[in-house]
């Protein structure tokens, strides 16, 4: 059971501490308190990073808008986070009469569980990591469904008509975006000829932006969904439905969702370094610092998207869902499917080749995507309207 | 290889089987709809951990990503979507009938497993089998595409099927 | 250009980005009002005030209250009153500044503060006192002598001089309410040309 974590050499020093002091056959016993002494560690960064993120996103915000953002609080308004954490303790923790109560509590915890639980797979650098599962991008896969079972009991639970609407329209949405994403994982894992993101990330001569461009705008854009960050950010938009799902929780409830929210972000940015930025030569002595500022440049891209890009309506979300990025990332799976037939031996000069190909089956896919959209007057007309139209002509 | 090599992984595997079993006859019992599909799926997550300690953790992850990613969902939207369901798991005159009905199953059943002899994978398995535990996927992918290809190509047709339906059930006329 | 709607949109943002922010940041820093705002803080001249009371007759609220009494200033050409009380009720007020364009004398001008909130609404009533003592930075709300001369209510105070219009009728006797400039036109026996 403990194989797992053989390489990981924190581990492997806390370990033989234990075991010095509890002796062999309370193994198991030690086991426990090396590995809570690393989930302690890793979780604790990983949600303090998540407050340091909104305080980070507020600033670049603001400044994107030519504003300050919050400069008050701390220095530089770095204590923002811990302002807005104290506050929302304090709050009244208001539950609705006709509420399900245990449903109601449990979907914050059910929101925030997934994105800590797929922390145990990410590599943050050379022999650092959790566990290094043979099927890590499965396991992604199965954290990210949990957070749409999350929505669906919070939108429930607060028995409230438009939280119901708001809830459902986030779970088709994060539903309908989990396929396209699924598809750019099933391509990665294709080329990395593994499942394991350890595998991925050292498989990465050439980081894979380069190799399959076409998959890493896909991931970004279904990420994105997925994470209900702008443009698609319409279950949670102040002018949509009030706070969608998020209607009638209050208080540190909110909170989580909030700090989920944005901590999924930056695990976003995690996966998508891993598969698509990792592997530079530069890895080894300072790979955790490369690590973060690989993060670090995926948040930055996902704050100047949300800054520049207005908001889709939910009819568009799922138009671009199904009838854009799917059939795109089919058309990127059965490439890559091609190529890795073709050279299968995956150098670095075989991934320059495909790289090439994959950039010009990316010009290709965009002005052909971009052409029938013109043609068919794609994402201009709502659904209403089209109804009226049908009705009188 | 061991059930369980060590009294952790026994106290494990005991309450995941009580969850799963508890959970499992809440299902039954508990008069909200909603209550009733989450505990479902709970005791479905259970059944995952159980996967972990029989070292599947490929089958522990795909049952996550199944049960609680897509069936859940399902089943919720399913609750929520039908009319007319103020309450489930009323009492209802066939119960004492079904009650023992299902009390006389479990009974086989617990008889039939003690009964049996199970075997226990020797402790350096076979060659063909240990490609199972090493890399399951590798393994599953190679069966599904040579021996068991044709299983596969009809349970891709179906599922086009099931999409085409779908689509045909929301066309605007 | 496929995209190139969207590459604009980065780079504006991405600009502003680069850019110095347009943010003021308050308390430190204020926003710079115009001179001719029309603030709190009025600025009265008792010097130039001879108690006639037309800027409480024009005040459209009625918030200007004026209590005189005889005195012997200025005898030879009607007398100027002694001011008793001269309230201005600043929670009522709208600075539309009637009162000033009211006054005669120039002796009332509006003020340049927009931050004379008080934790009381008794607080909030200027008395006679109070107006005395201020130090005066008149707006050049309808005192064109005042935007004539690049006067700066924020950089400058102004003294009974300053804000003297140019000779007008009805003040020939008053060498000292004139400006310098027109004084010496006044002839020995107050007439004017």
């Amino acid at each position: 059971m403990g194989d797992l974590l053989r390489e990981n050499t924190l581990y492997g020093n806390i370990y033989d501490w234990a075991i010095g002091i509890v002796g062999e056959d309370l193994a198991w016993l030690a086991y426990t308190v090396a590995v809570m002494a690393i989930i302690l560690l890793v979780v604790n960064a990983f949600l303090a990073m998540g407050t340091l993120y909104t305080w980070a996103e507020r600033r670049i915000i603001g400044r994107f808008q030519s504003r300050v953002g919050p400069n008050r609080v701390g220095p530089f308004g770095l204590l923002q986070a811990i302002a807005d954490a104290v506050k929302l303790l304090f709050k009244e923790d208001i539950v609705p009469r006709a509420a399900d109560r245990i449903v109601f509590n449990l979907a914050p915890i059910a929101m925030l569980a997934p994105s800590v639980m797929a922390l145990a797979v990410i590599p943050f650098g050379q022999t650092s990591y959790l566990a290094n599962l043979n099927i890590g991008l499965l396991y992604l896969i199965a954290t990210s469904g949990i957070a749409s079972l999350a929505v669906m009991m919070a939108g429930y639970a607060s028995s409230n008509r438009y939280a119901m609407f708001g809830a459902m329209r986030a779970v088709a949405m994060l539903i309908s975006y989990e396929i396209p994403l699924v598809m750019v994982l099933l391509a990665v894992a294709l080329l990395a000829g593994s499942m394991s993101l350890v595998d991925v990330m050292t498989s990465q001569a050439i980081p894979f932006l380069l190799v399959t461009p076409l998959g890493a705008i896909i991931f970004f854009l279904a990420i994105s969904a997925e994470l209900n960050r702008s443009p698609f950010d319409i279950t949670e938009a102040e002018s949509e439905l009030i706070a969608g799902y998020l209607t009638e929780y209050s208080g540190m409830k909110f909170g989580v969702f909030y700090l989920a929210e944005f901590a999924n972000v930056l695990l976003a940015g995690a996966i998508f370094s891993t598969l698509f930025l990792g592997g530079w030569p530069w890895w080894t002595p300072l790979s955790h610092v490369w690590f973060l500022v690989k993060v670090m440049a995926f948040a930055f891209i996902a704050i100047w998207v949300r800054s520049t890009i207005p908001r889709f309506r939910i009819d568009q979300i799922m138009v671009i869902a199904w009838k854009v990025l799917f059939p795109l990332s089919l058309v990127n799976v059965a490439a890559i499917a091609i190529e890795v037939v073709a050279w299968p031996e995956r150098t670095l000069p075989q991934l320059v080749i495909m790289g090439i190909i994959n950039w010009g089956i990316t010009a290709v896919a965009t002005v052909a995507v971009t052409r029938a959209w013109r043609a068919s007057n794609g994402l201009r007309v709502s659904p209403s309207a089209r109804a009226v139209r049908l009705e009188v002509g | 290889m061991q059930p369980v090599d060590n009294a952790f992984q026994e106290f494990l595997f005991w309450l995941l089987a009580a969850v799963t079993v508890g959970c499992a006859v809440l299902v039954v019992v508990v008069r909200d709809m909603f209550r009733a599909a989450l505990l479902l799926i709970a005791s479905l997550m259970s059944v995952a951990g159980i996967f972990v300690l029989l070292n599947a953790e490929f089958l522990a992850v795909v049952q996550v990503a199944i049960y609680a990613g897509a069936i859940a969902i399902l089943v919720v939207f399913a609750v929520m979507l039908t009319r007319d369901v103020p309450e489930a798991n009323r009492s209802s005159p066939i119960a004492p009938a079904a009650f023992t009905m299902a009390a006389v199953l479990l009974g086989a059943l617990i008889y039939s497993i003690m009964q049996a002899e199970w075997d226990l994978l020797p402790e350096d398995v076979p060659a063909p089998l240990a490609a199972v535990f090493v890399d399951t996927p590798a393994r599953l992918g190679t069966m599904l595409l040579n021996e068991y290809v044709l299983a596969f190509e009809i349970a891709g047709v179906l599922l086009f099927a099931a999409v085409i339906g779908a689509l045909a059930l929301v066309r605007e006329r | 250009m496929y995209g190139s709607g969207m590459m604009k949109g980065f780079g504006v943002t991405i600009r502003n980005l680069f850019r110095k922010p347009v943010t003021v940041q308050y308390p430190e820093e204020k926003v710079r009002q115009s001179s001719r705002f029309r603030g709190q803080e009025f600025s009265w001249f008792e010097d130039r005030c001879t108690g006639c009371a037309s800027c409480a007759k024009y005040c459209p609220l009625g918030i200007i209250r004026i209590v005189t009494s005889p005195s012997d200033r200025h005898k030879q050409d009607g007398a100027d009153f002694n001011i008793d009380v001269f309230d201005i009720d600043q929670a009522r007020c709208m600075y539309c500044g009637l009162c000033v364009e009211a006054c005669p004398y120039d002796a009332l001008h509006m003020g340049t503060n927009f931050e004379g909130a008080q934790l009381r609404r008794q607080d909030l009533v200027i008395t006679v006192d109070v107006l005395r003592k201020r130090a005066k930075h008149p707006s050049t709300w309808y005192r064109p002598q005042l935007e004539r001369q690049d006067f700066d209510p924020y950089k400058q105070e102004a003294d009974m001089q300053t804000v003297a219009r140019e000779p007008y009728y009805w003040h020939p006797k008053r060498p000292a309410m004139l400006p310098e400039s027109a004084r010496k036109e006044a002839t020995a026996d107050g007439e004017y040309k």
